[in-house]
């Protein structure tokens, strides 16, 4: 049985390791280092399945702000699994990085690459166990500072520069409004920690609208992070100039760890019946605004940046109606649907570009990819027996049960719309003639056995859910 | 263990042949009859003792909503289906690769024939309602894919889609029956419904409903009135399957879900009425048809069609045993008549009009003698199987209903003579073309089947023989002349056809009513060009005019346009991306705190 930090603790020597081999030896291929980043993630996924119940533990002080009940093991899986995928897809666009980056050496660039997302992943798999706003604001700055260097990683791209700053400059201000109403709260309460907030607030004579104005604020910052709008407004230039590893690691890794942190803070804010009207009009409004303007986009990689807001908005519905189960499934398909779909994307976009004409026929230079672009868009859509249909179910009942059946009207809608878009892309690669001159796509056998994985899992969930029920209520 | 096996092992042959080996005909075809093999020893080791329990998985669960396992029913009518199905179809298995030597779709066909086993058993142990309609549904799939299995035949391509468009059409019934059910009693799963039966049955009209549109399914899987059409045009596929799918097995699964579910269909006497007027009518119209038919896979279509009107009119006359009992020896003497067409077809290289034959009783002479005494035991003579089942039925008849026994004993009567009537035309006379004229005998695979099945037909309706599988039918005032009267109506239909037809070359009768079987299809034409083919029309002007100009156009447009007006808050430009986040903090603070 192991202790619970042991796992950050863990990626953290893990990344400094890789590190400090790139720095200290010149001579070798640098994909070995993404290699035994893999290697290292997957011993330390299988060490979450061995952690000792909390309950054992000693009272140390430590444990009044870090947490590792069933919810965080899960979600600590979540980043994971992300971390492994996202370096996965890194193996596939390291040609891009070499020449973005242009060092003394080929592969200049390339091992720091491999190691910025473990630290990223550690910050994750903080802010999945904090349950105190110290820890909170620690991790999230780990996971936020980690990405600024990741999203301008090929500096020699302005795409990639102008995306870097446009995120550090909002990013910034979204940071200083979340250490602005953790001062708040604890002003109000006293407490920094969520449970002994929670304690406060239910009690009586208290400055309610101090501990709520600091509660606002907080969402806000948070909403800048899962991409809600009116914080939305960073995600498409950000989403297109990242390298799209990078890309898909801030659609899926940041959206999770900002809904564990969302639904730990909201918590104890959730018994305001103002709190509640702002997320429902939150939620109504990233549904109908991520939708909708991933309608008339030409663009892949900015389309899925849409409908990461619009998948936020779905998730909003879920937290609104306080079903964690709902959250945590509906973030598992997300998981396996948007990594595949990039997975693609890197692969299709390499020669031809982001936009979806050079997606156009690729049913006939690769079926494999044309299929698991099908799955990815049909499970993003909603279609029955994928995963991404149970998500949505999942979300719909709990949004039924507590009664919120404008929300649900409005989501149904706007899946309507998604559909629209998502078999945009599918049309293009089963319908559309191919461009003149194009050759087979060829899929490394790393990434081909990722995608299996991927689509799979999209399958497998999408029929036989339980495994995820049970996870969460170990 | 073993029930999974059963199941399992044909499914696994399929993805095995569809995956991996489709290239290798043979080995395609000798992973199918294997796991057939497998399939049938564990049945059999499962009839034999009666202590082996199916174990259940649980796979969709709703607390107290719906609970759908993955589960057996092993009763002794399920068991004896097993039996029946994995035997008959390993004999089928067995005939096959005889059948189709030279053709090019061999793993295709064995892949498919594969996933027929599969569904069928999957029908037979299904222990829920939900189960039983998934695996309805993949026969019915089954079926389709081997129906078209020539599908570069624009005939067989078009019977399969009939065969599968007619089969929703019951299905939908079907599934809505499964609803109400569903609906009233809380629970899909058979042994949870018996104990909630008097939900149902305390309203006599919701159980009227309901008992019919279970029957639905039934009356489209076993092709019954009004939606028989589909079977004859299904002798389109290759002859094997004629006899599994179209004649032994899939066909009476109809009668089988009326068995299983015989809790609810014997609790109310309207839908009984109703069940056993329709069998007898399918009964008597497939049997005048078939008189004037020159197809010999289309008049034995026509029989089996007549032959499951039997057992439905013994479902509706509410004796399960009997009903069972007729599928259990139709069964063996129906697929020993389709293997032995199948045997003349090969001959004569595919050539299946009757007209065209003659004289085979020299040329194919183990096909002559098995083929005769399926034959017999079709028309119900003694000591042959069909004999004591029918028999079995015409008392019944005569106990409960005396104006279906009449109809039934002409039917009777017309089976003897429109069966002789092919039994003398292929068999007797002369050969009528040069094909006939220089017919060999099948090869051995092919003759072995049908020598086991000739001797079931021989001893499958003994008591001593079928008592071991089936609960045998006894009436209790069975009426001792019924067997005479069967008898001497069957000896009147195969003396009149000896005499018509001995020495013909032609066909000395033409009554243009039944040549085109009563013009159903013309019917159906009309009937759905007029009905189906003006909704189009109306629904087509609706599409294109209103919702297509107005409401879709009307709104993609709208939201398009909105949609690209949200994109021009995109300007691109860091400084109004960080005015545009400022507006929204204030709005929200706003919104919770000063409203």
């Amino acid at each position: 049985m192991i202790s619970a930090p042991y796992l950050e603790v863990a990626v953290l020597v893990l990344g400094t390791v890789i590190l400090l081999i790139e720095s200290f030896f010149s001579k070798f291929d640098r994909r070995y280092l993404g290699y035994a980043a893999l290697v290292g993630l997957a011993l330390i996924f299988l060490a979450t399945f061995f952690i000792a119940p909390q309950s054992t533990m000693s009272s140390a002080p430590f444990w009044n702000f870090y947490s590792a009940d069933a919810t965080s093991l899960f979600f600590k899986r979540i980043a994971l699994a992300t971390t492994a995928g996202v370096i996965v897809m890194m193996f596939d666009f390291a040609a891009l990085v070499s020449s973005g980056v242009q060092g003394a050496t080929p592969q200049s660039g390339l091992g720091e690459f491999f190691a910025l997302p473990l630290f990223t992943c550690a910050g994750l798999m903080w802010m999945a166990s904090a349950i105190d706003f110290v820890l909170i604001f620690v991790s999230l700055e780990l996971v936020t500072i980690s990405f600024y260097v990741l999203v301008g990683f090929t500096r020699r791209n302005p795409a990639s520069l102008e995306a870097a700053v446009k995120y550090l400059v909002l990013s910034a201000v979204a940071t200083g409004f979340l250490v602005y109403g953790i001062t708040w709260i604890f002003g109000a309460t006293g407490e920094t920690n969520l449970q002994k907030i929670a304690t406060v607030l239910s009690g009586t004579g208290l400055e309610q609208n101090a501990a709520l104005f600091g509660g606002v604020l907080v969402i806000i910052a948070l909403g800048f992070k899962i991409a809600a709008v009116p914080f939305h407004i960073w995600v498409a230039d950000v989403y297109q100039g990242a390298p799209t590893p990078v890309t898909a690691y801030l659609s899926v890794g940041s959206k999770a760890a900002g809904f564990i942190v969302l639904l730990r803070v909201l918590d104890p804010f959730l018994i305001l019946p103002q709190m509640q009207t702002l997320l429902v009009a939150i939620a109504v409004l990233t549904l109908i605004y991520g939708n909708l303007a991933a309608l008339p986009q030409t663009n892949v990689k900015r389309l899925l940046a849409y409908s990461s807001i619009a998948h936020a908005g779905y998730l909003l519905v879920a937290v609104v109606s306080f079903s964690g189960r709902a959250v945590a499934f509906y973030l598992v398909a997300y998981l396996l649907m948007t990594l595949l779909s990039f997975a693609v994307l890197i692969l299709v976009s390499q020669p031809a570009g982001d936009q979806l004409e050079s997606f156009a026929g690729l049913s006939q230079r690769s079926p494999f990819l044309a299929f698991a672009m099908l799955v990815a868009m049909a499970s993003l859509a909603g279609v029955p027996f994928t995963a991404g249909f149970l998500g949505k179910f999942l979300v719909f009942d709990a949004a039924i049960a507590t009664h919120h059946f404008g929300l649900v009207v409005v989501a149904i809608v706007t899946v309507g719309a998604g559909f629209y878009y998502y078999f945009k892309v599918v049309r293009a690669i089963y319908w559309d003639a191919p461009p003149a001159s194009t050759d087979k796509i060829i899929v490394s056998p790393l990434t081909r056995v990722a995608l299996i994985a991927l689509i799979a899992g999209t399958f497998v969930l999408g029929v036989y859910p339980q495994p995820i029920f049970d996870a969460l209520a170990r | 263990m073993l029930p999974w096996l059963i199941l399992l092992a044909p499914l696994v042959s399929a993805a095995l042949i569809a995956l991996i080996t489709g290239r290798a005909r043979r080995l395609s075809a000798s992973i199918s009859v294997v796991a057939v093999l497998v399939s049938f020893i564990c049945s059999c080791i499962v009839f034999a003792k009666s202590e082996i329990a199916g174990t259940e998985i649980p796979w969709i669960e709703f607390q107290g909503i719906l609970r759908v396992p993955i589960g057996f029913v092993l009763d002794s009518l399920s068991r004896t289906m097993l039996v029946l199905v994995s035997g008959v179809g390993a004999l089928i298995h067995i005939y096959s690769p005889g059948y189709m030597r030279d053709d090019p779709g061999k793993s295709r066909y064995f892949a498919a024939l594969s996933l027929f086993m599969f569904s069928m058993l999957g029908i037979v142990l299904a222990n829920n309602f939900v189960m039983m309609f998934i695996f309805w549904e993949l026969v019915g799939l089954c079926s389709y894919l081997l129906i078209g299995h020539w599908f570069e035949r624009d005939s067989a391509a078009d019977a399969a889609n009939k065969a599968f468009i007619t089969n929703r059409i019951g299905d939908f019934g079907f599934m809505l029956g499964i609803l109400m059910v569903w609906a009233a009693t809380g629970s899909v799963i058979f042994d949870d419904i018996i104990p909630q039966t008097w939900r149902i049955t305390s309203n006599p009209t919701f159980l009227t409903i309901c008992v019919l549109l279970i029957f639905c399914g039934a009356v489209g899987k076993s092709a019954q009135f009004p939606l028989h059409v589909w079977l004859p045009d299904a002798m389109e596929g290759p002859t094997p399957i004629s006899a599994l799918i179209h004649a032994a097995t899939m066909v009476a699964a109809g009668v089988y879900m009326l068995v299983r579910v015989g809790f609810l269909v014997q609790a109310s006497p309207v839908a009984l009425g109703v069940i056993a007027w329709i069998g007898t009518v399918t009964a008597v119209m497939a049997a005048l048809i078939a008189t004037q038919q020159d197809d010999i896979k289309r008049i034995l279509a026509y029989s089996t069609l007549s032959q499951l009107g039997y057992m439905i009119m013994a479902v509706g006359l509410a004796s399960d045993e009997a009903a069972m009992f007729h599928l259990f020896t139709h069964a063996f003497f129906k697929a020993l008549l389709f293997l032995g067409a199948g045997s003349v077809l090969v001959a004569l290289h595919h050539e299946q009009n009757i007209w065209k034959m003659g004289g085979q009783g020299r040329n194919l002479f183990l096909t002559f003698v098995t083929f005769g005494i399926g034959m017999l035991a079709l028309i119900g003579c003694p000591p042959f199987a069909g004999f004591f089942s029918k028999d079995a039925i015409l008392s019944l008849a005569y106990n409960r209903n005396p104006a279906i026994f009449g109809v039934a004993l002409f039917t009777a009567f017309l089976t003897a003579f429109y069966m002789m009537r092919l039994f003398v035309v292929v068999f007797f006379g002369k050969p009528r073309s040069p094909a006939a004229k220089t017919s060999r005998e099948s090869p051995t695979s092919m003759l072995v089947p049908l020598a086991v099945l000739a001797l079931l037909s021989l001893f499958g309706g003994f008591h001593f023989f079928a008592s071991h599988f089936l609960t045998l039918p006894h009436e209790r005032e069975a009426a001792a002349f019924i067997p005479g009267i069967a008898l001497v109506a069957m000896l009147l239909g195969a003396a009149g056809a000896i005499i018509l037809y001995r020495r013909r070359i032609e066909d000395p009768l033409s009554i243009n009513l039944l040549r085109h079987k009563f013009y159903f299809d013309e019917l159906y034409r009309v009937l759905i060009n007029a009905t189906q083919g003006f909704l189009a029309r109306v629904s087509g002007f609706i599409d294109r005019w209103i919702i297509d100009a107005t409401i879709v156009r009307g709104s993609s447009g709208a939201t398009w346009s909105f949609g690209a007006l949200l994109r021009l808050m995109q300007v691109g430009n860091l400084q109004a991306y960080a005015f545009i986040f400022g507006l929204g903090i204030i709005w929200i603070i706003y919104f919770v705190l000063f409203r």
